[in-house]
């Protein structure tokens, strides 16, 4: 066989069960069209791509893409609470980057995510052992993993709020098991957004675990055999096989982690309590948002902080996507 | 295939936003909103009247009472078909916005007072002066200081369905426990200090404490305020500047520091009324609601009501939940008829009955009181007589955040109350001043 | 015995389609079979511990949960943990019956949730190959547009989709429950990195026997997806299941109402009854996790075996 690979055993055309003839380059085929490029792009194809991607994008635009522009444009407006708009050029975004909120909510987001990201070497980890050969209760395990990401978030806050408490709670229960003095973790500025990052970490864990879980069983095992023939250990055959060749998998979870960690709202009202008094110095980019918008009922303003949020996530995702090419693995 | 963006997608975007951008000033987005307010007339319905109303609450547990109240309500208007949406008070506020902003708003709804100010200044709400003119609704039957609440500008939008006082609530078995007496009637200030840190250091071994602090300030520090002589809110100004508004504040100070109440800390993590139910905490501040949480528990043998300590003066915070009618109905006829139903003194008879809340009607009031025989419940209703409205404005949000930011450091003694007190003051004003 | 076929899918072996390697990778591989690291077998044991502890720390709260959904209101709220309820109070469960229409609201949620399902992996396989394998005008700025939807919060989008929805007239109506969340930029740009990552030769042999595009995304393409497919499915039926601030904002009526929608609306005004809410939650949570663990086996060997890029 040669270096193209192709499902097991059919190289026969679905269609007619003949024999594929691939011809990268070469002579016209019989239809005249332009002759496709080696990478399979079919060009030209009139009508079809249209047909193709028109429901969804109609859909993305009338339910996605004009709220976000309806946001834009009254993010320059005073938009009033029950609506009715006066416009007022770059005074939302003037007042918002002046704002010494808007610095503490990307700061608390950013503690948050760095948390939560902490879950994927973790999940690389877990998922490593999970794939042992013969392991038994497999099942199991990736079922009790899987748990957290189905949960309801309503409930669980409420049960780890009973977790986290100062005096009473388990977590402070088992440090003072090993000396350590645990702190308010609720009602402490720092503290709290490490609580609700821990609890993110929590119930992302599952996702991650399934996804690198199943990359991992595509690492086939002759590398494996081939490395240890050489004499490599495990842990070297770690470093130098599993990770790197599960690294597009890992570049996918972050982003996708990064990007809803970003976003994190319901979870820190949910253990936190909308009248906690360190919630203000708390919040999340998002809660911002809502507390600007739905409390305050700035609407305007809130609108500018949504704004600035898309740039936010947009650049640090424009900049992992560069970064990419320097670690990710692709063929 | 490059996953970087390619910049000329960029400037496509940016293209695109401008003209859409450009479009929409041009048309001049309307986004609803805005309704120009109800006139308030009424003229009672006829008893054939066919209409499909919906009633918007926030509270499930209060639905069975409100569907015996619909039953007798379709007796007279067997064709008003009534569909009651509950939504959690925390989703609650988005969704009526969402509603008001595109002219979909419940026919009825429940209003409450930190709000009355946003909607009724907006014209979302329709005013009832047309009933109580018709003598439908009389404002005397219910506590004059809730009528003025949902009175703004000299409209009034709605009477208070319900009111809830505060009170103390005591564990009788933990006085016993601590050897110290059950107060009798009225007491001051100063004998509820003695009182609370005497059972804190009595019963410290077992982290049990006498009083608590909090962060809530309709049960906690409002009613102090109002009872050392202060008030929240005065007019268009913060009250928190005045030294009465500080004293009231620097009882909770006082009452932590003497160990008489857990930290703010502690109740931010346990709220008083899990102290309470716990069993861990003698005296609880607590609104006359609190009673649905220990009917039915072991706790209800050993519960009594106890008056607040006097300040300068005896005071406490009354509130209610009202009915109003958005302006922007399609079936006000028929929401307002329900309106003035629910008003009425059967309909709250049978809601003082079913025993969800205490009704506003007054005298109304008796399954309220015989609900718990043994706990002396009467202090509620007497603290009607005395009572302080909820301290409000157009946008209370704005400024109950600066409160909960602030205060715990008076509390907590790391700043001197009368610092906090002004920063607070200063941020209100500035809030207020943006109404 | 391994397989011996061709090795140069194995520098893509990776799961789920990384958004970024686009470079025409096959999407299949040799077939695993078993890795062949049975030698090490007796780390299992260091494996069980960690696994299980993990396992007990994931699932840790929902035991408590059910403890919680068995105690009573006061034990729940106590404040020294209550481990044990004095009594099993099975009526809570029952009770849910009585505070919500259960069946009615279950109903709800499924119907919304394969929906849903259903309409984004059509829609999303639709246009992933597209803007994978087709070429046509605007296609970068159309991809950019999709993918930039993902960067804003979904708070953000709700009063705006309100005003549509009812703008429409589908207040209160199942279409109007669903009908946002029909389209999905996350789904898209998961179909198109799986479209990606496939081999240009199979379309490249269908064409070549006169199928038109459709065709050759139908049998040709959309099979050899089916994997991330799943991962699809999986992501859309949690998120749609568990769905809280649109339903609520968006239906009046309780029993047209979804489970999550209707789990909230048990939290009262002053007093709550957390036991309740706590067995509400576990049931809600049933179906979804039956379904997990009947399909993930499937799902998981899915996943993996037929290659994921």
């Amino acid at each position: 066989m040669t270096s193209t690979s192709h499902r097991p055993g059919s190289s026969a055309s679905p269609l007619t069960g003949r024999a594929a003839r691939a011809r990268p380059g070469g002579s016209p085929d019989r239809k005249g069209d332009p002759q496709p490029p080696a990478r399979g792009r079919i060009a030209g194809d009139g009508f079809w791509p249209w047909l193709f991607v028109s429901p969804l994008v109609a859909g993305i635009s009338v339910f996605y893409f004009w709220p976000v522009l309806q946001t834009a444009f009254y993010s320059l407006t005073d938009w009033g609470v029950f609506g009715g708009w006066t416009f007022a050029g770059v005074e939302n975004y003037v007042a918002l980057f002046a704002d010494p909120s808007l610095y503490l909510s990307l700061g608390n987001t950013l503690l948050y995510t760095a948390i939560v990201l902490l879950g994927i070497p973790i999940a690389v980890y877990l998922a490593s052992l999970l794939n042992l050969p013969g392991l038994r209760f497999a099942g199991l395990y990736r079922v009790l993993f899987f748990l957290p990401y189905v949960a309801m978030p309503t409930a669980v806050a409420m049960v780890w709020r009973v977790i986290f408490n100062g005096d009473f709670g388990l977590l402070n229960h088992a440090l003072a098991l090993v000396g350590i003095d645990g702190p308010y973790w609720i009602s402490t500025p720092g503290a709290a957004t490490v609580a609700v990052a821990i609890v993110g970490l929590w119930s992302s864990l599952g996702f991650s675990l399934i996804v690198l879980a199943a990359g991992l069983k595509n690492i086939p095992p002759e590398m494996y055999e081939a490395a240890e023939l050489d004499g490599a250990s495990r842990s070297r055959q770690f470093r130098s096989i599993t990770v790197p060749l599960l690294t597009p998998s890992i570049f996918f979870v972050t982003i996708v982690t990064v990007i809803s960690s970003f976003q994190v709202f319901d979870l820190l009202y949910a253990i936190l309590g909308s009248s906690n008094p360190v919630l203000p110095r708390s919040m999340s980019l998002v809660y911002f948002f809502y507390r600007e918008g739905f409390v305050t009922n700035d609407k305007g303003y809130a609108a500018a902080i949504a704004m600035v949020i898309f740039l936010i996530i947009g650049i640090v995702t424009a900049v992992q996507f560069r970064l990419q090419k320097r670690w990710v693995q692709s063929d | 295939m490059s996953p970087s963006f390619p910049s000329p997608a960029r400037r496509g975007i940016a293209a695109l936003a401008g003209v859409a951008g450009l479009a929409l000033a041009l048309s001049g987005c309307s986004g609803g909103g805005g309704a120009g307010g109800g006139s308030g007339e009424y003229t009672a319905p006829e008893d054939d009247l066919s209409a499909k109303i919906t009633y918007g609450v926030w509270d499930q547990n209060q639905v069975p009472a409100i569907q015996e109240n619909i039953d007798a309500f379709n007796e007279e208007y067997p064709d008003v078909d009534v569909t009651v949406n509950v939504t959690p008070y925390a989703e609650y506020w988005t969704k009526l916005q969402t509603q008001a902003s595109s002219d979909t708003l419940p026919d009825l709804f429940w209003m409450n007072g930190p709000n009355i100010g946003l909607y009724g200044s907006n014209g979302q709400l329709e005013p009832i002066t047309g009933a109580v003119d018709a003598g439908d609704i009389d404002l005397a039957n219910y506590p004059e200081a809730l009528v003025d609440l949902y009175n703004i500008d000299d409209v009034q939008y709605g009477v208070p369905k319900d009111f809830d006082t505060i009170g103390i609530w005591a564990n009788k078995a933990l006085f016993e426990q601590a050897g110290v007496p059950l107060p009798e009637g009225d007491w001051t200030w100063q004998e509820f200090q003695d009182t609370a840190a005497a059972i804190s250091s009595a019963l410290s071994a077992q982290g049990i404490y006498g009083g608590a602090g909090g962060m809530d300030g309709q049960t906690t520090y409002y009613n102090t305020i109002f009872q050392a002589g202060g008030s929240v809110i005065d007019g268009d100004t913060s009250g928190y500047d005045t030294p009465e508004a500080q004293a009231g504040i620097q009882f909770w100070t006082d009452l932590i520091a003497s160990g008489g109440s857990p930290s703010i800390q502690q109740l931010t993590d346990t709220t008083g009324d899990q102290w309470f139910t716990s069993g861990k905490l003698a005296m609880y501040w607590g609104g006359s609601w609190f009673r649905s949480a220990i009917t039915d528990t072991d706790l209800a043998a050993n519960v009594t009501v106890l008056p607040l300590p006097t300040g300068e003066e005896q005071a406490t915070v009354i509130h209610g939940v009202s009915n109003v009618v958005s302006a922007a109905s399609k079936n006000k006829q028929a929401a307002q008829a329900l309106q003035v139903f629910l008003a009425s003194e059967d309909a709250q008879q049978q809601q003082g009955d079913a025993g969800a809340v205490i009704p506003a009607f007054t005298g109304t009031q008796s399954a309220f009181t015989e609900s718990l025989p043994d706990a002396n419940l009467q202090v509620f209703l007497d603290a009607a007589d005395y009572a302080e409205p909820l301290p409000v404005s157009k946008n209370s949000a704005a400024w109950n955040a600066a409160e909960t930011e602030l205060l715990p450091q008076a509390f907590s003694g790391q700043r001197p109350v009368a610092e906090v007190a002004e920063e607070l003051a200063e941020q209100m004003n500035a809030a207020l001043a943006e109404e | 015995m391994t397989d011996r076929t061709t090795f140069v899918s194995t520098r893509n072996a990776g799961a789920v389609p990384a958004p970024a390697a686009g470079r025409g990778v096959p999407a299949t591989t040799p077939r695993a079979g078993r890795p062949r690291r049975g030698r090490r077998g007796g780390n299992h044991v260091v494996a069980h511990i960690v696994l299980g502890f993990g396992g007990l720390i994931m699932a840790f709260p929902f035991l408590w949960q059910i403890i919680m959904s068995l105690s009573t209101n006061i034990e729940v709220q106590s404040v020294t943990p209550v481990f044990w309820p004095a009594e099993l109070q099975w009526d809570n469960y029952v009770r849910v019956f009585e505070r919500l229409p259960f069946f009615s609201q279950l109903q709800t949620s499924i119907a919304v949730t394969v929906i849903r399902t259903v309409a984004q992996i059509f829609f999303c396989t639709l246009a992933g190959y597209a803007f994978a394998r087709m070429r046509f005008r605007g296609r970068g700025v159309l991809l950019a547009l999709v993918l930039s939807i993902l960067m804003v919060p979904s708070q953000v989008y709700l009063l705006s989709q309100y005003q549509l929805v009812q703008g429409f007239g589908l207040l209160d109506s199942l279409a109007g429950l669903v009908l946002p969340g029909l389209f999905s930029a996350f789904g898209t740009f998961l179909m198109r990195t799986a479209f990606l990552a496939m081999p240009a030769e199979l379309e490249e042999a269908a064409r070549l026997d006169g199928a038109n595009p459709f065709q050759i995304f139908w049998k040709v393409m959309l099979p050899l997806a089916r994997p991330t497919i799943s991962v699809l499915a999986i992501t859309t039926v949690l998120w749609s299941w568990n769905e809280l601030l649109w339903p609520l904002v968006v239906t009046t009526f309780s029993d047209r109402m979804p489970l999550s929608a209707g789990l909230a609306t048990l939290i009262g005004d002053r007093t709550t009854d957390y036991p309740v809410v706590m067995a509400a939650s576990l049931l809600a949570m049933a179906p979804v996790l039956i379904m997990f663990i009947v399909l993930q086996r499937r799902v998981i060997d899915g996943l993996a075996s037929s290659g994921l890029k």
